[in-house]
């Protein structure tokens, strides 16, 4: 089958993304979305040696805390199963952070240091401050296992949209906000009016509907529009947990799809 | 991943794909209703609480002359191509 798939960076930061995708079926974009969420691996504490805790919380409450922690996954460096060993060891008066983690890999760490853990006091009638020290295995899991594996988080698509300007709107009508969210692909250019910062509207042209307040009739003024979907072309959000970037991300997941389907062909001709 | 035949005659095809969900046999049920000479493709799958067979089952109808299990590693090699292809084209672009 030749199929071209077209990819179309709409916005990116750090950790999230969000692109347009053509030529891609509903099946094929669900199938994706999945992946992203529940098959890519990351590694979060699955266990926790306690040395010492004297804090106001329970092991096991600790040790859930942690394991929501999300950790830095370097591509290419781990398998499913493979284990990092994390430290933990914080004195009061003071607060155990996610930050305060220390791993014995030097590309694995907590993706944000500043996660509270547990507030550790010296209280003036104890003799010894709290104190949390433990050791923890973190495992290479996956997100259909548990939650904690996930990497990507509010991961989601919608169709490309598109507006079509059917006639003037009633000239002594009261004017309606006509709210839209997503994405447009212009095709209307002439009714339009430019936006911030989209530069004249041409056709042909992705316009992010926040640029417009996601409202239509800032966008087309005076005129009488319906919304159509674009075939086979959807718009992804992915958002990622600091796990990996996006990239990886999304690669990681579609590689997941393409060995289950190499799995598949060999296991029939077998 | 493992396969068992569940039924076979010429035409259709019954087969427990153990160890998927829904992330894959709905791209696969996708790629394989793409095929002209597939008449009927589906699955089926039950959720794990339910007890008994939580494997999902696919099932396939086709035309005459081909036999199902070709068809069906046909169409895994369409999804295999699709993610390559997809994946190329996200690198190119990012």
């Amino acid at each position: 089958m030749t199929e071209n798939f077209e990819v179309q960076f709409i916005d990116r930061d750090e950790r999230t993304a969000r692109f347009l995708v053509r030529g891609v079926s509903p099946a094929f974009a669900n199938g994706l979305r999945r992946a992203i969420i529940a098959d890519v691996p990351t590694l979060s504490i699955d266990s926790v040696r306690i040395i010492e805790n004297s804090s106001v919380m329970f092991d096991e409450q600790i040790s859930l805390r942690l394991g929501l922690v999300p950790l830095t996954t370097p591509p290419n460096e781990f398998e499913e199963g493979d284990i990092v060993t994390l430290a933990l060891d914080v004195e009061g008066p003071e607060t155990a952070y996610s930050g305060d983690l220390r791993s014995d890999h030097e590309l694995v760490e907590p993706a944000d240091t500043n996660i509270p853990i547990i507030e550790l006091k010296y209280p003036e009638t104890a003799d010894s401050p709290q104190r949390l020290e433990l050791e923890a295995d973190a495992v290479m899991g996956r997100g259909r296992d548990h939650a904690k594996n996930q990497g990507g988080v509010a991961v989601g698509y919608r169709h490309l949209q598109t507006v079509v300007v059917e006639d003037d709107a009633d000239e002594y009508s009261d004017s309606e906000p006509e709210i839209l969210r997503g994405v447009i692909e212009e095709r209307a250019a002439e009714h339009a009016v430019a936006t911030d910062g989209t530069g004249e509207p041409e056709n042909g042209a992705l316009v992010a509907t926040e640029t417009f307040d996601n409202d239509l009739s800032k966008r087309y003024p005076d005129k009488e529009v319906s919304v159509r979907d674009v075939d086979d072309a959807f718009v992804f959000h992915v958002e990622s947990d600091g796990s990996m970037s996006v990239d990886e991300l999304v690669t990681n997941a579609a590689d997941s799809l393409a060995e289950r389907a190499t799995e598949l062909e060999q296991a029939v001709q077998l | 991943m493992e396969l068992r035949v569940i039924d076979k005659e010429s035409t259709e095809l019954s087969i427990e794909i153990a160890g998927e969900d829904h992330t894959f046999m709905n791209v696969l049920k996708g790629a394989l209703l793409e095929l002209d000479t597939v008449q009927a493709a589906t699955y089926d799958l039950n959720p794990e609480q339910s007890g008994g067979q939580t494997d999902p089952i696919l099932t396939i109808k086709t035309d005459e002359a081909i036999d199902p299990l070709d068809v069906l590693g046909e169409a895994a090699r369409n999804v295999q191509q699709k993610s390559e292809n997809f994946r190329d084209a996200f690198q190119a672009a990012s």
